[in-house]
């Protein structure tokens, strides 16, 4: 797997940056603590990082799907199953591990199969209706649960514990990566890189665009429902407030990952790598001392960080067209 | 030569937008007297003078939030720096105020700041074109942090800043000011002068057609010899300027600097904007339609609040009527007939 990987990497100039920036923050990560790399460490970070890679994971089919279709609604989304799971499921009774995941991933593919349906029949710019899914999705959170609290199933939160690598949450993170690979060997994949870079040409060659455009929505969804889950495992309770962060968040570990908004360009590996670059950057700062002020170096770092990089990206990418 | 080509090139295009914008308009206008009907009906005082100042207030804030926003969609730009912007020069006034500027001063030093991220956010952004969002972004994370930094450096009080706020800047917006003895606060007045010389500005200035000419067609707009670059440019200052200047009217509204006091406008002037029937795309609207947006927004939210619903509930049920409202007049054509 690593193989394919590494070879993606050399041929894809749009990972350059993000496969650099991981190699740069990786040794300084090592230069600064060794904290990370012990058994402990990793298995802490996996867990920290696991939402915000799926979250990334989640809008990359839908971004790639073209018309500028940026998915804001995916961070109140994830917010959704969280606090659906704890509220209606647990606060009911129901724990058993199969209703709970299946409740997670069917709920958010049936909610991004709701949005695609919208798009396409009431052909509203996808912004536009993302921006409302964000906005009903935020106050229907909050009417759900007020405000944090409850608890995870009884098995989940063994989860939350971060003191094993091979944790189920390193799981849903793989399984994750498996759909995607099997995704990747489909024709729906090479359909959907056309569907995103032209679509009027792919529409005029005989592609179905709004079933490619119904999938892309659905894998999304069922790739949000998995960040849901490893979510809860990290706080083992509900919360309806973090739905705007993990959004922001989530674009702009896509972007910093080297997709392009407009669509086309874009993969899992890149936004693994960008949701991962996030968490590094964060990580790393917090083993700096600014004391009262270390929030707001870390915003400030964090927002340059992401100026840079896309400048560096520009230069990357606009040499390749030159070429 | 040249110039013939450009007027009727300039023409045609005003004929075609100004016929979907009346379009617009008027179900704007309708949405707006049906949600004050409703009001009138529904909740008692709705019709009063004290409900017609809270949301012409709350509105003004709001409206020129948007203006960034608006002039950004116009060619096909989202500004997400606002609300970062909004919020730093909220607590950068008062401690510059505390460190011993004299207001006035204060208030041109932040004003200048805010222009020149906006500024930077568009030098910098211009070649990113689809991804300019997270530019912007990225530089409204930079800017608010390096301003919350400055402000809690001998100060234990993160985020938070406390100051005198001088009287004439807390009559300005605050909700018992008084407008040379008139019972409203300025800051409508302040709104509705900048929102006609915008609507001047648009409709009879070189710039404000090559706005227009960017957003509709960049290859076209580029044959005519508008610099795109220059436009983009001088947008993202406008914004960026008037996010600022929002900032240091809501510390007048209230009282006290706090850096989150922006965060509602992420999302707020984005959907005033597309209620009002603005394009994201570009190329279509305007600050008029924006205006519209804004008040159907605002009577929006205070109609909800009189029918006791509480916030969630509120945007819950804005987020609902966002795309059947942008469904009305902006739904663009089946991909079989975009070939």
């Amino acid at each position: 797997m690593s193989a394919t990987a590494f070879r993606q990497v050399t041929q894809d100039r749009s990972l350059y940056v993000p496969a650099g920036l991981f190699l740069v923050l990786l040794c300084a990560v090592a230069f600064r603590g060794q904290g990370l790399f012990t058994n402990n460490g990793l298995a802490g970070a996996i867990l920290v990082a696991t939402p915000l890679i799926l979250t990334a994971l989640a809008i990359t089919p839908i971004v790639m799907a073209g018309r500028g279709a940026v998915d804001l609604s995916v961070g109140p989304l994830m917010g959704f199953v969280n606090v659906t799971l704890i509220t209606w499921l647990v606060g009911n009774g129901i724990t058993h591990p199969v209703a709970i995941i299946a409740w997670a991933v069917g709920l958010g593919a049936a909610f991004q199969l709701v949005q695609a349906l919208v798009i396409i029949y009431v052909r509203v710019a996808p912004i536009i209706v993302t921006l409302s899914g964000f906005l009903v999705l935020s106050g229907v959170n909050l009417m759900v649960m007020s405000r944090p609290g409850g608890v995870a199933p009884d098995w989940m939160l063994s989860w939350g514990a971060g003191t094993s690598v091979f944790s189920p949450v390193l799981l849903l993170l793989l399984g994750a990566f498996a759909i995607w690979g099997v995704l990747r060997g489909t024709m729906f994949y090479r359909n959907l890189r056309m569907t995103g870079a032209d679509e009027r040409m792919a529409y005029t060659s005989g592609v179905q665009v709004d079933v490619v455009r119904i999938i892309a929505h659905m894998v999304g969804g069922v790739f949000a429902g998995l960040a849901a889950l490893s979510y809860t495992a990290l706080i083992s309770s509900g919360d309806p407030t973090q739905g705007s962060t993990y959004t922001l968040q989530a674009v702009t570990a896509l972007v910093l990952g080297g997709a392009s908004l407009s669509g086309g360009r874009g993969g899992a590996l890149g936004s693994t790598l960008g949701a991962i670059n996030m968490f590094l950057i964060s990580y790393l700062l917090s083993t700096f001392n600014f004391g009262t002020v270390s929030g707001f170096v870390t915003q400030m770092a964090f927002g340059l960080i992401l100026v840079g990089s896309l400048l560096v990206n520009v230069f990357v990418i606009s040499r390749r067209t030159v070429a | 030569m040249i110039s013939t080509v450009l007027n009727t090139e300039i023409g045609a295009a005003g004929g075609s937008s100004a016929l979907r914008k009346h379009k617009s308009i008027s179900i704007g206008f309708c949405l707006l007297a049906g949600l004050l009907i409703l009001g009138a009906l529904l909740v008692p005082g709705f019709v009063s003078p004290q409900n017609a100042r809270s949301i012409l207030l709350l509105a003004a804030f709001l409206g020129l939030a948007s203006v960034g926003q608006t002039l950004c969609a116009l060619v096909g730009a989202l500004d997400l720096s606002i609300p970062y912007i909004i919020g730093g020069a909220n607590i950068l006034l008062p401690s510059l105020m505390v460190a011993g500027l004299p207001a006035p001063v204060a208030m041109i030093v932040v004003l200048v700041l805010g222009t020149l991220v906006g500024a930077c956010n568009g030098a910098l952004s211009f070649r990113l074109q689809g991804q300019a969002l997270i530019m912007s972004l990225g530089l409204g994370f930079a800017a608010v942090g390096a301003v919350q930094i400055y402000t809690s450096l001998g100060s234990q009080f993160g985020g938070t800043v406390f100051a005198p706020v001088p009287g004439w800047l807390r009559n300005l917006s605050a909700f018992n000011g008084k407008f040379f003895g008139l019972p409203f606060p300025p800051v409508i007045v302040i709104w509705a002068v900048i929102a006609v010389a915008l609507g001047w500005i648009m409709h009879n200035t070189w710039f404000g057609r090559s706005l227009y000419a960017v957003g509709g067609s960049r290859t076209a707009a580029a044959r005519l010899g508008i610099s795109e670059f220059k436009v983009w440019t001088v947008i993202h200052s406008v914004s960026g300027a008037m996010s600022a200047l929002t900032g240091m009217l809501l510390l007048g509204f209230s009282g006290g600097g706090f850096v989150g006091v922006g965060d509602p406008y992420l999302f707020t002037t984005v959907a005033a904007v597309v209620i009002g029937g603005t394009s994201l795309l570009g190329g279509a609207g305007g600050y008029g339609a924006t205006v519209l947006g804004v008040l159907v927004l605002t009577v929006l939210t205070s109609l909800l609040v009189g029918l006791g619903l509480s916030f969630p509930a509120q945007q819950a049920v804005v987020g609902l009527l966002i795309v059947p409202m942008v469904a009305i007049y902006a739904r663009s054509p089946h991909i079989r007939n975009q070939i």
